[in-house]
């Protein structure tokens, strides 16, 4: 009973603390320029005032568990799923259950159900790799074309990816690989592209950034990562494995106890819609938008050319599951000599 | 005629603080205001309106009923102001009065919270709430000062260190605010250690995953990875002694040789601590990377396949001692120059050649120099993450698997604590290892003699490798700092060279419309921000520090020791952990400040701290005490004889101290990212988010932007702060005069 | 004198003790009365606890124990900033930083005097130590005893109720450091200051002080004017620290009144008894006080026979044991070998008491 009431009277108090106008804390995972058009955006639609914070998705979960009792953030848009996930499975962010759902595709809404509404696909992308075209032919190796081809005793030294421990990324490759070669299989190819990593590294895009700098030749990360540092101007190609392959879901969510609940809504009602997803066109933003009527950039990779494992949020995403598997990562691939 | 305080009843210091304390409690808000320095709670309904009345207004509308008893605290102190300090009840009084009321104003400010009651015994005990608090205030933050320095004052008053308010007002300050965002914040986050999954508290879970074979594994002897503890406890040791050897080598350039050009040398030995970091890391890329000019170089040049070597120990390494001498530069080279020149002169006399006297007087003499220097290498080296995470390739460390451990796919906060607490571990090893080396020696060099001695020049057979190191590492310096410059003026650095100046225009474009300036550069707004900040948190930062040191080298009281590790704590733990630990600590009553730019000063004021003290004491362990004596015998307070004539004898500490602070507020990247807000972003979290945006060019242009800012700041600094003019002869071609 | 005045004031100790730590005494139960424009001199070796007297007076260290009155003012807990008394160091102490005219400027900053009259007074006091013209120097730029004076001259502005020195010409070579004792006792006598000086030089203490407090293991060994130390020491420690002494074992046959019949190896002498019992004393004979007699006197040799000046020094040996003495008969002086006499004059040798 007195949880309602200090909700209540706190809501009032919010609503009586905000300006007539309304403002909004935004928690944007995105890069820089496309939380930026996000916030500006926004303010333009409504005349809400935003107040946009931007941090990778891994900080932005670390300082939403942090601030968990006193919460001072409304909105977390943007990042991979698994955070929001995680943030969903710990009661931090908040159920909702928006009209604008019906324009949305089908992975977009599997993502808020398996989460108990409390979280909702914005944009997928689809994980892949990139080589450096000038080091590839400076080494003579062939072109990858595979998951397989990575494994070759030619590549020894050449890839890079990052570590499952620290980076979303890179879990969501051992996830894929359990789901397309099955838990044995999958480790074994884990065990194998081990022995030519040259480098773990702790940030997920870190891989295609050193690949753009010419310190390797191979990175594994998600393609539109890869297709940003070909429009920068590196010598980037960008290879959709042959076998298929996983995605992530870039999701968005309501933080639990926000102070401007009512703009929290109007922002997420907003971000779902297809002028407001349609702004990724203007940055060079290259994942797939979840409004069925938003457009993709001509840059971005295919996703119809790309093969889609069916990925299961649900199991992968769940954190018993997770640490199994880095558990058994850690102590069955990590501790191989290279 | 100088009063004797005897007849005195009339004490200014005793004065100002029960009128401080009446101000905070009668007329200034409460609780915390938002943008309060912009006034328009004045107008706003004060003083009736709950959200800005101050104490005695909500008390009298029925409010906060809890705040009663502050009342009768702030109204005893009234009664000794007539009374002599030598009266037993003054002493009392102003100890039970300030004890109590800086007591109850933390118990209210912990057992209150924004849901009523904070803890669930405090609801049993005195049943439900039906109120709650929010953050303090201004005026609650002015009447607990006015408790706690009414408190010292009454522990003066008892005859406690000398009976002076300065000192026991000091202690008792920096014991507070370090209490508060040091121990506080950092317990808070440790004591997530102890948590199991379930969320109870066990020590045997902590003793598991403490003895965790990730951390301390010795797998590097038979050809595995070892431990991440080994790893940073090597690269810190390595760190420490490289940068102290390598600070030594230009302080004695600069102070015990004939060198000419020893104004340049010393911008280029203090440059690297004014780059952002990721600029370095990045420069040894392309100078050492697999694709790397120098690698290529030799590659081709010995005809073997170019090899990505510096990732690794090699490369943190490397980066490391680029940012970390200047550190030991700056504390050595005050200490270098407080050596007496008398007692090199003296050696020489005593048929010491010039070698021996280096070895036997000069070297032994700049011990503390040394040993700080060498402190704060290893915690720097223990605390940075920045570069393990550019570098390290495949050698993990301690800090960057805190950092992971709080951010990554594992979200483990409880591993982050642990390892958190085996670094804090071996910083205070480190930290009694030097207190242990040092020992009881005096290093007193400077006393109230005059001293006009000439340093001597090296020893021959010192000079040339000193000149030889000197000479590399500064010629090392430039050709990174080249590439950076570089870097910032071509389109895509590494890949496209075409000569540009888009990165500048876009950062900082400035328009003139409307006979006003319009800073239309992206990057303007975060740089006033990072501007303003820190020119607000180095004289605070140097301030505490220089306070700090005096206390701790000058006055002895009860539990120094444990205090001036305390101190250590915050610069020793990498930022994220304080980051994060600060918003657990900050984001809710009785202080909440996250989202503000207060949050960012303090952060720095106390991540940075630990500078000030450190030069501090390695010089102030120079002065002889005896100046102190002589000028409070001559009827100078301690806070005069700290002002007037300790103050102008640190000069090199005190300028150690500034320039770190301010130039760490700048580029510090850690501790921020949890800090920064929309309204307070940081010139270097907009960087990392243009590299994380593949804008190179446009981070390396801001980057170089602020490199120049800093060496203004630096020089500007200089020219405030001064040389002691002490009258020894500077140097032989120089000491004609 | 020019702008300089004195306030002297008494100084007492009642029963003072301080403890460092947890057990280490350094002054034990003192207690003492300075009385105003005297010059006082803590006498001792080191390690006796007289520094740490002189730094209690200052209030640089806090009594552990008992009261501490300047003027009729008890000053046991005030700090020494708020005392009205100034110290030269051993040290000089002299701000490094700050010309000669700043550091004597210094204390007056902070007693309430104008920009002129500090500058004034700061004037006067240079002068009265006779550097006048060296104000805008730095300390590192004057001599030895220039330090010391400037030192003087800082802690003389003040007109300290008391005046502290610590050692005070331990820095100085001999001839410098007997010229500026005569200066500092001069301007003691002229000003009719309180001074406590502190040495362990017995013949700096003779030469300066009104009264001499010797001290021994953290306690008073004896007080008394110069003359009153000299010739009738308390025990055989001020007796042998005072000025130097022959110490020579003697048995006190009978007292009779105040004279007590003493006998040294057989010869017998009267002698003040100084209260003592019979049985065995020891004999102070002062060096400059042994004389050669005829007869009646004990016998000895001529051991050893130094020239050096305006007097001669000699060693004798006998039963007694060793006495070195000094005569001012430089023209016909003993030789080594020659058999003496020495007398036991009636203002010479004094019994005290085994300490």
């Amino acid at each position: 009973m007195r949880t309602i009431l200090v909700g209540a009277s706190l809501l009032a108090l919010s609503a009586g603390a905000a300006s007539a106008a309304g403002k909004l804390n935004l928690y944007c995972a995105a890069q820089e320029e496309w939380c930026q058009v996000m916030a500006r955006g926004f303010e333009d639609a409504t005349g809400i005032d935003v107040d946009m914070t931007r941090k990778s998705s891994g900080e932005t979960f670390a300082q939403i568990k942090a601030e968990e009792s006193n919460p001072k953030g409304d909105v977390w848009w943007g990042g991979t799923g698994d955070p929001h996930l995680q943030a969903a499975e710990e009661g931090l962010t908040e159920p909702y259950v928006s009209p604008m759902r019906e324009q949305l595709h089908p992975w977009a809404i599997a993502q808020a159900t398996s989460a108990g509404d409390r979280t909702i696909g914005i944009y997928s992308g689809a994980l892949g790799f990139g080589y450096n075209s000038d080091l590839l032919a400076a080494n003579g190796l062939p072109e990858p074309k595979c998951w397989e081809d990575l494994t070759k005793p030619e590549f020894k030294g050449h890839i890079q990816i990052a570590n499952p421990n620290s980076s979303g990324t890179a879990y969501t490759t051992l996830a894929t690989m359990m789901q397309l070669f099955g838990e044995d299989g999958g480790f074994d190819y884990m065990k194998r592209l081990h022995a030519n990593v040259n480098q773990y590294t702790k940030s997920g895009s870190a891989p295609i950034k050193a690949a753009g700098q010419g310190e390797t030749t191979v990175g594994i990360v998600f393609m539109h990562d890869a297709v940003a540092q070909t429009v920068a101007g590196f010598p980037i190609v960008t290879v959709a494995p042959c076998e298929g392959t996983g995605y992530e879901i870039g999701s968005m969510s309501i933080i639990a106890g926000a102070r401007n609940m009512d703009e929290a809504k109007q922002f997420y009602d907003w971000a779902l819609s297809a002028e407001a997803q349609n702004l990724a066109l203007q940055v060079n933003a290259f994942q797939v938008p979840s409004n069925m009527g938003a457009q993709t950039s001509d840059k971005a990779p295919d996703l119809a050319s790309i093969k889609l494992i069916d990925y299961d949020f649900k199991k992968y995403g769940s954190s018993d599951e997770r640490k199994r598997l880095l558990a058994k990562w850690d102590n069955d691939v990590s501790t191989l000599p290279q | 005629m100088r009063q004797t305080t005897t007849e005195k009843t009339t004490h200014p210091a005793l004065i100002f603080w029960i009128v401080a304390g009446w101000v905070g409690f009668v007329l200034l808000p409460w609780y915390g205001v938002e943008d309060f320095w912009f006034m328009e709670w004045l107008t706003d309904g004060w003083p009736l309106d709950t959200d800005y009345a101050p104490a005695l207004f909500l008390l009298l509308q029925g409010e906060k009923p809890w705040l009663w008893p502050v009342l009768p605290a702030l109204a005893a102190p009234l009664l000794v102001m007539r009374r002599p300090k030598t009266d037993p009840l003054y002493a009392q009084i102003l100890l039970a009065a300030g004890g109590f009321g800086f007591a109850w104003l933390i118990a209210q400010g912990l057992g209150i919270g924004i849901r009523g009651w904070n803890a669930g015994w405090l609801e049993a005990l005195f049943g439900p709430l039906g109120d709650r608090q929010y953050g303090m205030g201004y005026g609650a933050l002015i009447v607990a000062s006015a408790f706690l320095f009414l408190f010292t004052q009454g522990i003066a008053a008892r005859g406690a260190i000398n009976g002076d308010v300065f000192v026991t007002g000091a202690i008792g300050g920096v014991i507070a605010v370090v209490t508060i965002f040091v121990f506080f914040p950092i317990a808070k986050m440790l004591l997530a250690a102890f948590v199991t999954e379930e969320g109870g508290h066990s020590v045997v879970v902590f003793l598991s995953k403490f003895f965790d074979d990730r951390i301390w594994g010795l797998g590097c002897l038979s050809g595995a990875r070892c431990g991440v503890a080994w790893n940073s406890l090597f690269l810190a040791v390595l760190v420490g002694v490289l940068s102290t050897a390598l600070g030594l080598v230009f302080a004695l350039v600069l102070t015990r040789s004939g060198f000419r050009f020893k104004r340049s040398l010393r911008a280029i030995t203090v440059l690297p601590i004014i780059t952002p970091p990721f600029v370095i890391g990045l420069a040894i890329i392309l100078l050492f990377g697999l694709s790397g000019t120098v690698t290529t170089w030799v590659a081709d040049l010995v005809g073997m396949r170019p090899t990505r070597w510096v990732y690794g120990l090699p490369g943190v390494l490397i980066a490391q001692l680029l940012a970390f001498t200047p550190i030991a530069f700056l504390v050595l080279i005050g200490v270098v120059e407080g050596v007496s020149p008398s007692m090199e002169e003296a050696a020489q006399t005593l048929r010491a050649s010039r070698w021996q006297t280096f070895r036997t007087v000069s070297l032994p003499l700049m011990r503390p120099g040394l040993a700080n220097a060498f402190l704060l290498g290893f915690i720097e080296s223990m605390a940075d993450f920045g570069n393990p995470l550019v570098l390290g390739g495949n050698f993990d460390v301690l800090s960057t698997e805190i950092f992971f451990a709080i951010v990554g796919a594992q979200y483990d906060q409880g591993r982050a604590a642990i390892l958190a607490i085996v670094l804090l571990a071996f910083t205070l090893a480190a930290f009694y290892l030097q207190r242990f080396w040092l020992g009881r020696k005096s290093y007193t060099t400077v006393t109230g003699k005059g001293d006009a001695g000439v340093h001597p020049e090296m020893p021959r057979g010192l000079a040339i490798p000193v000149y030889a190191v000197a000479a590399i590492w500064g010629a090392f310096t430039i050709v990174i700092y080249g590439m950076i410059l570089y870097g910032s003026v071509v389109q895509l650095w590494g890949v496209d060279n075409t000569l540009t100046f888009k990165h500048y225009i876009t950062a900082f474009a400035v328009r003139i419309e409307d006979g006003g300036i319009r800073w239309t550069g992206s990057a303007w707004d975060s740089f006033w921000t990072t501007m303003m900040i820190a020119t607000v948190a180095a004289p605070l930062t140097a301030a505490i520090g220089l306070i700090t040191a005096y206390l701790l080298t000058r006055q002895d009281f009860a539990g120094k020791r444990s205090f001036e590790f305390g101190t250590m704590l915050s610069f020793a733990i990498p930022g994220t952990v304080i980051g994060v630990s600060y918003i657990l600590a900050f984001n809710i009553p009785p202080i909440e400040i996250t989202g503000t730019g207060l949050i960012l000063v303090i952060s720095f004021i106390f991540r940075n701290m630990p500078v000030g003290v450190r030069a501090g004491i390695a010089s102030m362990s120079q002065l002889d005490r005896s100046l102190d004596e002589s000028s409070l015998t001559l009827g100078a307070n301690s806070w005069q004889t700290f002002r007037r004539v300790i103050l102008p004898l640190l000069r090199p500490a005190i300028l150690a101290a500034l320039v770190y602070s301010f130039v760490r507020a700048m580029t510090a990247i850690s501790a921020v990212i949890f800090l920064v807000s929309a309204r307070y972003d940081m010139a270097t979290s907009y960087i990392i988010g243009r590299v994380e945006n593949n804008d190179y060019g446009l981070a390396i242009a801001y980057s170089t932007a602020l490199i120049f800012v800093m060496l203004a700041a630096v020089g500007l600094l200089q020219l405030m702060v001064g040389r002691t003019r002490i009258g020894r002869r500077m140097s032989h071609e120089q000491g004609g005069g | 004198m020019a702008g300089v005045n004195s306030r002297a004031a008494s100084v007492v100790f009642e029963n003072v003790t301080k403890i460092y730590g947890r057990d280490v005494v350094a002054v034990n139960d003192v207690s003492l009365r300075i009385e105003p424009g005297k010059l006082v001199t803590l006498l001792g070796p080191s390690g006796c606890g007289k520094t740490t007297t002189l730094r209690m007076i200052a209030g640089l260290e806090m009594a552990s124990k008992g009261r501490i009155l300047i003027g009729d003012k008890d000053v046991t807990t005030l700090p020494a900033t708020d005392r009205d008394v100034s110290m030269v160091f051993q040290s000089y102490a002299l701000f490094p930083h700050m010309t000669v005219l700043e550091n004597v400027s210094y204390g007056l900053k902070f007693s309430g005097y104008s920009k002129s009259e500090t500058r004034d007074r700061a004037m006067a006091g240079l002068s009265l130590v006779g550097l006048d013209g060296y104000g805008g120097r730095l300390p590192s730029e004057l001599s030895g005893g220039q330090q010391q004076r400037v030192a003087v001259a800082r802690a003389l502005v003040l007109e300290p109720e008391v005046l502290l020195f610590d050692e005070p010409l331990s820095n100085l070579d001999a001839k410098l450091r007997r010229h500026v004792r005569e200066e500092i006792r001069e301007i003691q006598q002229n000003l009719g200051l309180t001074v406590v000086y502190v040495t362990h030089d017995q013949e700096e203490a003779l030469a300066v002080s009104d009264e001499i407090v010797v001290m021994k293991n953290a306690a008073i060994a004896q007080i008394g004017p110069p003359r009153a130390l000299y010739d009738a020491p308390a025990d055989t420690f001020v007796a042998d620290f005072i000025g130097e002494a022959n110490l020579i074992a003697c048995e006190i046959v009978s007292v009779t009144g105040d004279v007590a019949e003493v006998a040294v190896t057989g010869v017998r002498h009267s002698l003040p008894a100084r209260g003592l019992k019979p049985g065995p004393a020891t004999l102070a004979l002062r060096p400059s006080r042994i004389r050669i007699v005829e007869a009646g006197g004990l016998a000895a040799t001529v051991e050893k026979v130094t020239y050096v000046g305006p007097r001669m020094e000699y060693t004798f040996a006998g039963d007694f044991g060793q006495v070195f003495a000094v005569s001012d008969n430089v023209d016909t002086p003993y030789r080594a070998g020659d058999g003496v006499m020495i007398g036991l004059a009636a203002s010479g040798p004094v019994l005290v008491p085994d300490a």
